[in-house]
């Protein structure tokens, strides 16, 4: 499955993630992250992106998420509205 | 934190003059264009404010002494969902270097620093991938280029002058037309006539200039009061970030740019172009531009002359193209405009 238009879910501030979503046109899922705590969890919080896409059946997708230092279920929450935001 | 509420602005207001004087504090200024304004109060009390123009950020400021409470991610978080519903998706801030971090630490990128100022992209912001992309679409090779960059406002013979003499002396040539829609000829016309004008030059490509051909009407004043030293910051990042992006990845060697007799902001961007760009191996020519009666044409010229309704010395200074533009229906909403404007632009 694609998103057909560019939405956005979540806020800058310390504990969350601003996540951005496009439609991707080369194809595929592209993930740039970044956060505070890349070195620690960089590799878990793209995991956990990676799934929550999955979840969705989303095959074509350009994400950008700048975490604050967001736990899992926030990322999966914040993912999951910018996802269906752009349906 | 709870306490603390963005507000919308009415810019029309008497709100209007709290913004100002909480910015005079930090001896900053609202500036003139800012479109959308918005500010953080705790309790009634203004703490923070941030606008924009465009999809530039500007006039942030945060009170001192609560600074690092997250006021500054939540004006910004607001600001950049207002400019996403818009279309928005790429944001840029002007800062001073020494506030930089504020900025880095809710995830904005630093494109180009000089002294006195540094360019943060943010948003889906990328430069890199932006010019590459611009590159690929162009569908230009790795072959030595020669580039101008040029507004043509409107297009006039002095333009052809300088981009056919380019074209002789080099391969493969680029102009870029600044994207900005601060002129009064609007980009797609500035485009069009452009492409008109040099249709019969085989090894010229125009394209438009994108987001990091900064015009000197969108670099922001109200942090750098005096002119000469604003014009100076905005001439060495413009001229930096064209060295450090576009010309490696566009494989441009050789800049090219006109002479200006009239205009300060031209003759100090010159200099500051043979300062900045040999030193990236970049060669710089500078054409004299072509005169009629001892004066050089330029597009200031062209629309004084537009202004007082000359169409006859009008047809000595432009090419056919931009001529029967100008005599088209499609352009008396711009003459009207010009006719009514005193901007320099």
């Amino acid at each position: 499955m694609n998103i057909k238009t560019p939405a956005k879910a979540g806020t800058m501030e310390s504990n969350d993630i601003y996540v951005m979503v496009k439609p991707n046109d080369e194809g595929g899922i592209v993930i740039d992250l970044e956060s505070i705590v890349m070195k620690q969890f960089g590799k878990q919080i793209e995991k956990v992106i990676l799934n929550t896409l999955k979840d969705l059946g989303i095959d074509n997708i350009y994400v950008m998420a700048k975490d604050r230092g967001a736990l899992d279920c926030t990322i999966q929450a914040r993912i999951e509205t910018a996802v269906k935001r752009g349906m | 934190m709870e306490n603390v509420r963005i507000e919308k602005i009415n810019l029309n207001s008497s709100q209007r003059l709290k913004v100002e004087s909480f910015l005079s504090t930090f001896n900053l200024f609202l500036d003139k264009d800012v479109e959308y304004t918005i500010v953080a109060k705790k309790d009634e009390e203004i703490v923070g404010t941030c606008s924009y123009f465009g999809k530039i950020l500007k006039c942030f400021a945060v009170k001192e002494g609560i600074q690092g409470e997250g006021i500054a991610s939540k004006l910004i978080t607001h600001i950049t969902n207002k400019l996403f519903d818009e279309g928005i998706y790429e944001t840029f801030i002007f800062t001073k270097p020494k506030n930089k971090y504020i900025f880095k630490g809710i995830h904005y990128h630093e494109v180009y620093a000089t002294d006195e100022v540094v360019l943060l992209e943010g948003g889906m912001a990328s430069i890199e991938k932006f010019i590459q992309n611009m590159f690929k679409k162009s569908k230009l090779g790795n072959e030595k280029k020669a580039a101008l960059v040029m507004n043509c406002n409107p297009f006039t013979l002095g333009h052809r002058y300088i981009i056919e003499k380019a074209s002789k002396e080099n391969d493969k040539v680029v102009v870029f037309i600044v994207e900005e829609n601060r002129s009064l000829f609007p980009f797609h016309v500035r485009m069009d006539l452009t492409k008109k004008g040099i249709e019969d030059l085989k090894n010229v490509k125009i394209l438009p200039g994108g987001n990091y051909i900064i015009s000197s009407a969108t670099f922001p004043s109200y942090f750098i009061r005096e002119a000469d030293e604003r014009l100076k910051a905005y001439t060495k990042l413009d001229a930096g970030i064209f060295s450090k992006f576009i010309a490696p990845i566009f494989h441009i060697q050789r800049r090219y740019v006109g002479t200006e007799p009239y205009c300060n902001v031209t003759n100090e961007y010159n200099q500051t172009l043979h300062e900045v760009l040999p030193k990236e191996g970049i060669e710089v020519i500078e054409v004299d531009r072509i005169g009629r009666n001892d004066k050089a044409i330029s597009a200031s010229f062209v629309r004084e002359l537009i202004k007082a309704e000359n169409w006859e010395e009008m047809r000595k200074l432009l090419p056919n193209s931009t001529y029967e533009f100008l005599k088209s229906n499609d352009a008396k909403e711009i003459i009207q405009k010009i006719k009514r404007s005193d901007s320099p632009h």
